[in-house]
């Protein structure tokens, strides 16, 4: 229940900061990507994937695109991000600065390619190589960078919330 | 496996939700409008409460307000010849529209495809879905997606944005569809002369009010043997700074011209 609650703080605030700061930036970057990816490697695939599904169906409501599209985005970038915490990739490695960043990019490639996948199945006239490339390479640097902050600042209240 | 099958449950109610809402007949948009109640407010407040730009400079204000006043000025003289030839036609709009006016409470599409902003107006304010988009420059977008306390707007450089147009100085008609890359591509119906420098205005539809000054021709694409010319346009409005903007809820007229009078 007090997970539930965690999660949903977490979720609705980086959602209105996303909307009221970050999404007036170019690329734009996705602050709900990062904290998935942070619940992810905090708690592993199966938590990853919920929480992904949960995120981006909040992303959904309010966007002009199909529901469902970012939730399953963001539920396959979850369970890609939690694998690593499942194979014991953050005790060994904990010290390890540069492995939240790593995952976080490479959750990123899976949620746009997935998105534009989608597009290119519903027709979207969007969906084009280019538009590809250049969310991929927005959403990727923009990930890695807000991982470094946002992936301990969710682990330290998974924490707090275990003990 | 038993790590496997929560995502599975996930990826088909993902895909279920995609595919009801694709087909379309609004099942599903009961689930938006409550969510526009529920965050719609919240979002507009965390937005003007963070959002709000540094104040300009007053010198940068007072030289652009006596730039303004310039203008104004050599525009009541054309404004007369304006109403008067408007008389002429029987035309018997003044060429204002009345328009509700709502702040950019925040822009962008999911992982940057698409151009599109969320404005802080909503159905309760009047708007509707398919309705011109406005400010000071030009034309913004249309109203798509209307929810109680906000509305997305797909803005004129987005992909899926198409608006008929006519060319200033030469008078012919085309279409303006969004390039997806911060421009609009321009093709002629008929074809025509198109040339660099030339403004558009919509032409009046279903969708958009007549008049609305979209941007300018900044170059013409002549491809040997094309059926239609090709022309870059950019946009009247700078979309990078879009603050507060209008949404024009007067229909487009659908009653009858006047016949000149003899």
């Amino acid at each position: 229940m007090r997970r539930v609650a965690l999660g949903a703080a977490v979720l609705l605030t980086a959602l209105l900061l996303q909307g009221a700061l970050l999404s007036r930036l170019p690329g734009p970057p996705d602050l709900l990507l990062v904290v998935v990816v942070a619940f992810a490697l905090a708690e592993g695939s199966g938590s990853g994937a919920v929480t992904g599904f949960v995120a981006g169906l909040l992303v959904d409501v309010s966007a002009d695109h199909e529901l469902g599209r970012v939730a399953l985005a963001y539920a396959l970038a979850g369970h890609v991000a939690g694998l690593v915490h499942d194979r014991g990739g953050l005790q060994r490695r904990e010290r390890s600065a540069l492995l939240p960043p790593a995952v976080a990019g490479a959750a990123a490639v899976v949620a746009v390619t997935s998105y534009a996948l989608q597009g290119v199945l519903l027709g979207d006239p969007r969906t084009t190589i280019g538009a590809w490339v250049a969310a991929v390479a927005a959403t990727v640097g923009w990930c890695v960078v807000l991982a470094v902050p946002v992936v301990p600042l969710v682990a330290s209240l998974v924490r707090r919330l275990d003990r | 496996m038993r790590r496997g099958r929560p995502l599975l449950l996930l990826v088909l109610a993902a895909l279920t939700l995609t595919a009801l809402d694709a087909r379309g007949g609004g099942g599903l948009d009961g689930v938006r409008r409550t969510a526009d109640t529920l965050l719609g407010p919240a979002q507009a407040a965390v937005s003007s409460a963070l959002g709000r730009e540094p104040d300009r400079d007053v010198a940068a204000l007072e030289a652009e307000v006596a730039r303004l006043t310039g203008e104004l000025r050599r525009s009541e003289g054309l404004q007369r010849r304006v109403t008067e030839l408007d008389r002429l036609l029987g035309l018997t709009r003044a060429g204002t529209y009345p328009t509700i006016p709502a702040q950019v409470s925040s822009t962008g599409s999911a992982f940057g495809f698409g151009a599109t902003v969320t404005i802080d107006a909503g159905s309760r304010d009047g708007v509707r879905e398919g309705q011109t988009v406005v400010n000071g420059d030009g034309l913004v977008g249309r109203t798509v997606r209307v929810g109680p306390y906000t509305c997305t707007v797909l803005l004129l450089t987005d992909p899926g944005f198409t608006a008929g147009a006519r060319l200033t100085r030469e008078g012919t008609i085309g279409l303006a569809i969004g390039d997806g890359d911060g421009g609009l591509s321009y093709e002629l119906v008929e074809g025509g002369a198109v040339s660099a420098g030339d403004a558009l205005l919509t032409t009046g539809s279903d969708t958009f009010v007549p008049g609305v000054p979209v941007g300018r021709i900044t170059s013409v694409r002549a491809d040997a043997g094309a059926l239609v010319s090709t022309a870059a346009v950019e946009p009247f409005v700078n979309l990078a700074a879009l603050d507060l903007v209008g949404v024009v809820t007067e229909p487009p007229r659908g009653t009858p011209r006047v016949p000149l009078p003899r």
